[in-house]
């Protein structure tokens, strides 16, 4: 009986994620309208043309190299800023850790709105540059991402028990740097990697603050794109959405297979 | 010699005390343990004397020098912890070899003592394989080699075997005994196990809140407990009621035994008598003073739960070969081995 419900709820669950995608593809492939679904035409229509036309859109792949630049940006930024954080918090003073915790969540706090107000009125009057580039958004994601990266790298420093890790190479007589480098980094290579792929995942959908300040990321671009194409916008989509989770997943096969488990919560 | 020196330590963890007026000296080549239940500060006096933790007070000296605040790194103690802390990314010789290259020794010389390393843990087949590919045992002697390959001046070992399961640590601890007698390593060795203690030490250090007890051999320890706390925590002891005389010796169960202190004129005390210097002997009804409860039989010896006296529990540790099986609820006649001369008064 538990049998029962146990697979019914995951029935249920794989339903709810792939009824609406299968209801996208056959949107984006299918010319066919819903009303006249039958037997004898739910066969009929199916192009990959929409996919075509989404990607000999030359606006498509400059949105699209925006937002992995911006991805790539953001991961180094979170990683430069926050590694040295963490690592020094667990090895020299772990009872600021939940401080940190708490603190890394503040970004989420503000809404996205008023986080672009406030900073574009001051940047406005002092460097108004700053804003007119497509990476001023660079340091929003950062923010953003600030949270989900902190706690991927804390995850991964307890997961190696680092602070031990420490303390035994401190006792053969290591230098500070010859741990960080030799020791501590390289057992965080998955914890690294995870806080990138997530970093990238949040860049890769964020919307709200590109839009509110006028710069064309492949999110922004793909709203605008399915206002006059939304077949093409629709396969977009779902090839994006494709490609991200195979991306995600080639990377944590990869590190697994080198024993490296990749940890994604510290929760 | 003496090779190190603790004087008058005292930690504090914001309230709590850990530590209260420590004191330990170590001679050199010596196996010292420190034994205690959890909490007792044991733990925080080897940090303390690793260079983890600062002492709030007192004094460290090794080989007649101040340490108190040389850097870890600058100690040259090697440590053994009880979670391995081996370098997941690194295979065994490598661990091995991190400190050898901390400490700026050269390849052909690394490479010597990395294969002396190896072949002291008997690690040999090991030598290329990565920690999560080891057994915990194999585990804690790499650790152990890479503790002691840079010829530390101290070895320090913090509970190394208690994550290990029980086979694995007898065997492992004679091992430890062993290799740190070939080396001669002086070693300080933190456990709260009790037989591990008593088995590997030259010297137990008997602690309880923050506090040195007694430090002795583990025979003395064992046989002149200095006070209750030790009687307790090493062995099992039985309180018995005893009465001083007036040439200040104690009559326990009819035999004259000279106390831990001399008793004032008819004193009433508990004595302290381990299971094994109680004698059981089958008698009638009349002349009895116990009544068996309940007997079990461990092998070698037959331990035996007695009612002395119709209020008293004790226990007996019989020789097998010697009990009579005794049956619960047969009057006997409990005494002390006639050639017990000092015990101690609680």
């Amino acid at each position: 009986m538990t049998k029962f419900f146990k697979w019914g709820f995951l029935i249920l669950l794989a339903l709810f994620f792939v009824v609406p995608l299968l209801a996208m593809a056959r949107f984006a492939f299918q010319s066919v309208p819903v009303a006249l679904l039958t037997g004898e035409t739910w066969l009929k229509g199916w192009s990959i043309d929409p996919i075509i036309t989404a990607s000999t859109d030359p606006a498509m792949w400059s949105a699209a190299k925006t937002s992995v630049l911006l991805a790539v940006f953001t991961s180094v930024l979170t990683l430069v800023l926050l590694m040295p954080l963490a690592i020094v918090t667990e090895i020299k003073a772990p009872r600021m850790r939940p401080w940190l915790t708490a603190l890394t969540l503040l970004p989420w706090v503000v809404p996205p709105i008023a986080l672009v107000v406030g900073v574009s009125v001051t940047f406005r009057t002092g460097a108004p540059w700053f804003l007119a580039s497509v990476f001023s958004l660079v340091p929003f994601y950062a923010l953003w991402a600030m949270p989900f990266t902190y706690r991927a790298l804390d995850a991964g420093l307890q997961a190696i028990n680092a602070r031990t890790l420490y303390e035994a190479a401190r006792s053969t007589g290591a230098s500070f740097p010859t741990i960080i480098l030799r020791v501590i980094l390289p057992n965080m290579k998955a914890s690294i990697v995870a806080a990138a792929a997530l970093t990238t995942a949040l860049v890769l959908g964020e919307f709200a603050f590109a839009s509110l300040l006028l710069k064309e990321t492949l999110p922004t671009f793909m709203v605008n794109f399915q206002q006059s194409q939304a077949r093409a916008g629709l396969a977009l989509a779902l090839i994006i959405l494709i490609f991200t989770a195979l991306a995600i997943g080639i990377v944590v096969r990869t590190l697994r297979r080198r024993g490296l488990n990749v940890q994604t919560t510290g929760l | 010699m003496t090779l190190v020196v603790m004087r008058n330590i005292r930690k504090f963890f914001g309230e709590s005390r850990a530590l209260t007026d420590f004191s330990l000296t170590v001679e050199s080549g010596e196996l010292v343990c420190l034994l205690g239940p959890s909490g007792c500060g044991k733990t925080t006096a080897l940090r303390i004397l690793a260079g983890f933790e600062k002492a709030d007070a007192g004094t460290i000296e090794v080989d007649s020098e101040s340490i108190g605040s040389v850097p870890v790194e600058k100690r040259n103690f090697g440590m053994v912890f009880q979670d391995y802390s081996l370098f997941p990314n690194m295979t065994a010789r490598q661990n091995i070899e991190f400190g050898l290259k901390s400490r700026k020794v050269s390849a052909t010389q690394r490479r010597a003592t990395i294969d002396r390393m190896l072949q002291v843990t008997d690690l040999g087949d090991q030598a290329d394989k990565f920690p999560h590919q080891m057994s915990g045992g194999q585990k804690q002697r790499v650790a152990l080699a890479r503790a002691i390959a840079t010829s530390p001046r101290v070895l320090l070992l913090d509970e190394p075997l208690s994550a290990l399961d029980a086979k694995v640590r007898e065997s492992l601890r004679e091992e430890i005994r062993h290799l740190q007698r070939e080396v001669g390593v002086t070693t300080v060795f933190v456990t709260h196990d009790q037989q591990e203690a008593l088995a590997i030490a030259d010297r137990v250090g008997v602690m309880s809140n923050g506090q040195l007890e007694q430090i002795a051999t583990p025979r003395d320890l064992y046989q002149n407990p200095k006070n209750s706390f030790v009687a307790k925590f090493i062995g099992s002891i039985n309180r018995i009621p005893a009465t001083s005389r007036t040439d200040g010796l104690w009559n326990v169960l009819d035999a004259i035994l000279t106390g831990s202190r001399a008793g004032t004129e008819l004193e009433h005390a508990d004595a302290g008598i381990r299971p094994e210097d109680i004698t059981v002997s089958a008698t009638h009804r009349e002349s009895a003073n116990a009544i068996i409860e309940d007997s079990s039989f461990l092998g070698a010896i037959t331990r035996v739960k007695l009612m002395l006296n119709g209020v008293t529990t004790i226990y007996a540790d019989l020789m097998s070969i010697n009990a009579t099986p005794f049956i619960p609820g047969q009057p006997v006649l409990v005494g002390v081995r006639s050639d017990l001369e000092t015990t101690i008064i609680f």
